[in-house]
């Protein structure tokens, strides 16, 4: 006859001991992570940003709040010390980027598994994420060209339109689609090589 | 950006024995905040110009001149090439009337105007005033001050931790991402390839990083808890900055001066001084 109490059942470790902390631990690594594939990107010479990969990769392998979290918090660095103030709120860009990765990675589109899916959530996101880009734009740069890579889309818009906002908004459409598709690739593949003790979230259901 | 930006703050703390260096964290950063508001309520060049010069002064007197001056040149220049380029050019700017300079080519008028220069000029100097503000109050300020000012601040001591391991790991990670990249070239990897060979470089170069970076996360939570990081105790600094004579002294002037902008905001508007030039929204 078992004595077994009421409740008790067989061990199991949906999370392991420690698991706040390791998700703490991992907030600044993903921060981190965005700042330093600036400096892959500038060995590599890349016409991109790849700022929010790391962002993604938190939220596929820890969740939401952690992805979200860590970048923010790279955006709140980089606003206290290479960027200035205003650009702290770029980290909205960073949840929001969480928000939406997380809602294709529920779906299943985040995986290398099915590649035309992983594609075209990175599209949508890069898509999807020019409202946010252009609204910090007009706050923050007054919809000026920041970037050289798309510094003649926008001319050209300008000088046809005479509208700095349509420049403004197609030639984040130009950089971000690229930039984003890249970065959530970049993001799947990576955590599609990361041993499974790795993972700081319960299996999807 | 480029490494020389990362250089700065790979380095971080710049340990020198100066005004700026010995006022309290909470009032550099009072003062960071203070301008970069000021700054961007104000639609006027004159006023960005003065508050530049302000806080070039004081980079100046905290003998990191040098800094300010690289990051302002990586970061600000472009924009303002840019923007002046396009914006102040003749690529049809809405609000551009009056031609600072114009050649006639092949029956083209291209010119410089005075609208979009201006329109460019404040919001990059807007820009410049914060960076050098924020490199001010980051680049004189000790990592253990900071994290004592937070806590002193009442952030939870979670999110310090967060500010300051990023802080920390940055060039952590930058040093092993050299070692890596070393690795990687030995082992055959072709940064000068075509365009798409150097997209699937980064893979070759982001796996191990992340992966080693996730190992020492492990290791690091383990170290953490060990010395009661969620111990449910009041959490105590080694550090405790304490505000000093000359930082009532600056707080002082930065309420006077703030008496006297919205002394201006209230009699001559958001242009106090810029005659002649009109108001132009972003987007308008």
């Amino acid at each position: 006859m078992t004595t077994q109490a009421k409740g008790t059942g067989p061990t199991t470790v949906e999370r392991p001991a420690g698991f706040a902390i390791l998700q703490i631990v991992l907030i600044p690594v993903i921060a981190a992570l965005n700042y330093v594939t600036g400096v892959i990107i500038n060995i590599l010479k890349l016409p991109l940003f790849m700022d929010t990969w790391a962002t993604m990769f938190g939220t596929i392998v820890a969740g939401v709040w952690v992805g979200a979290a860590g970048g923010f918090l790279y955006n709140i660095i980089m606003a206290f010390t290479l960027w200035g103030l205003p650009a702290w709120v770029w980290g909205f860009i960073n949840i929001f980027i969480a928000l939406i990765t997380w809602v294709f990675w529920r779906i299943g589109w985040v995986t290398v598994k099915s590649p035309l899916k992983l594609v075209l959530a990175g599209i949508i996101v890069g898509v999807v994420n020019v409202v946010p880009v252009t609204l910090i734009s007009w706050g923050v740069f007054g919809l000026m060209p920041t970037y050289a890579g798309t510094a003649w889309i926008y001319a050209a818009v300008l000088a046809s339109t005479k509208d700095t906002l349509s420049a403004s908004v197609i030639s984040s459409i130009v950089a971000e689609i690229p930039d984003k598709l890249i970065s959530l690739i970049l993001a799947a593949v990576v955590a599609s090589r990361m041993p499974a003790r790795f993972t700081l979230r319960p299996p999807k259901a | 950006m480029s490494s020389t930006a990362f250089g700065i703050l790979k380095s971080g703390y710049v340990a020198r024995d100066t005004f700026v260096h010995r006022l309290d964290g909470r009032t550099k950063f009072l003062f960071f905040l203070w301008i970069s508001i000021f700054n961007y309520l104000f639609y006027d060049l004159y006023v960005t110009i003065a508050s530049f010069a302000v806080v070039m002064i004081l980079a100046f007197v905290a003998r990191i001149q040098r800094f300010v001056i690289t990051v302002l040149l990586i970061i600000v220049l472009p924009i303002v090439l840019l923007g002046v380029g396009i914006i102040g050019g003749p690529f049809g700017f809405a609000h551009n009337r009056t031609a600072i300079a114009a050649v006639q080519l092949f029956g083209f008028t291209i010119g410089l105007y005075l609208e979009g220069t201006v329109y460019v000029s404040v919001w990059t100097s807007r820009l410049a005033v914060t960076i050098t503000a924020a490199l001010l109050a980051y680049v004189t300020t000790h990592p253990s001050d900071l994290a004592a000012i937070m806590l002193k601040s009442r952030l939870p001591y979670k999110f310090a931790y967060a500010f300051l391991a990023t802080i920390q790991l940055i060039p952590i990670l930058t040093n092993e991402i050299s070692t890596i990249y070393q690795a990687q070239v030995s082992r055959g990897l072709n940064v000068q390839a075509g365009l798409i060979d150097r997209f699937k470089s980064i893979i070759v170069l982001m796996i191990p990083l992340t992966l080693g970076a996730i190992n020492q996360t492990q290791i690091r939570a383990i170290a953490l808890e060990s010395r009661g990081f969620s111990a449910p105790v009041k959490k105590v600094m080694l550090r405790d900055p304490k505000l000093k004579f000359s930082d009532y002294v600056v707080m002082a002037i930065i309420v006077m001066m703030t008496g006297v902008f919205i002394y201006l905001i209230w009699t001559r508007g958001l242009v106090p001084f810029m005659v002649g030039i009109q108001y132009v929204r972003p987007g308008g």
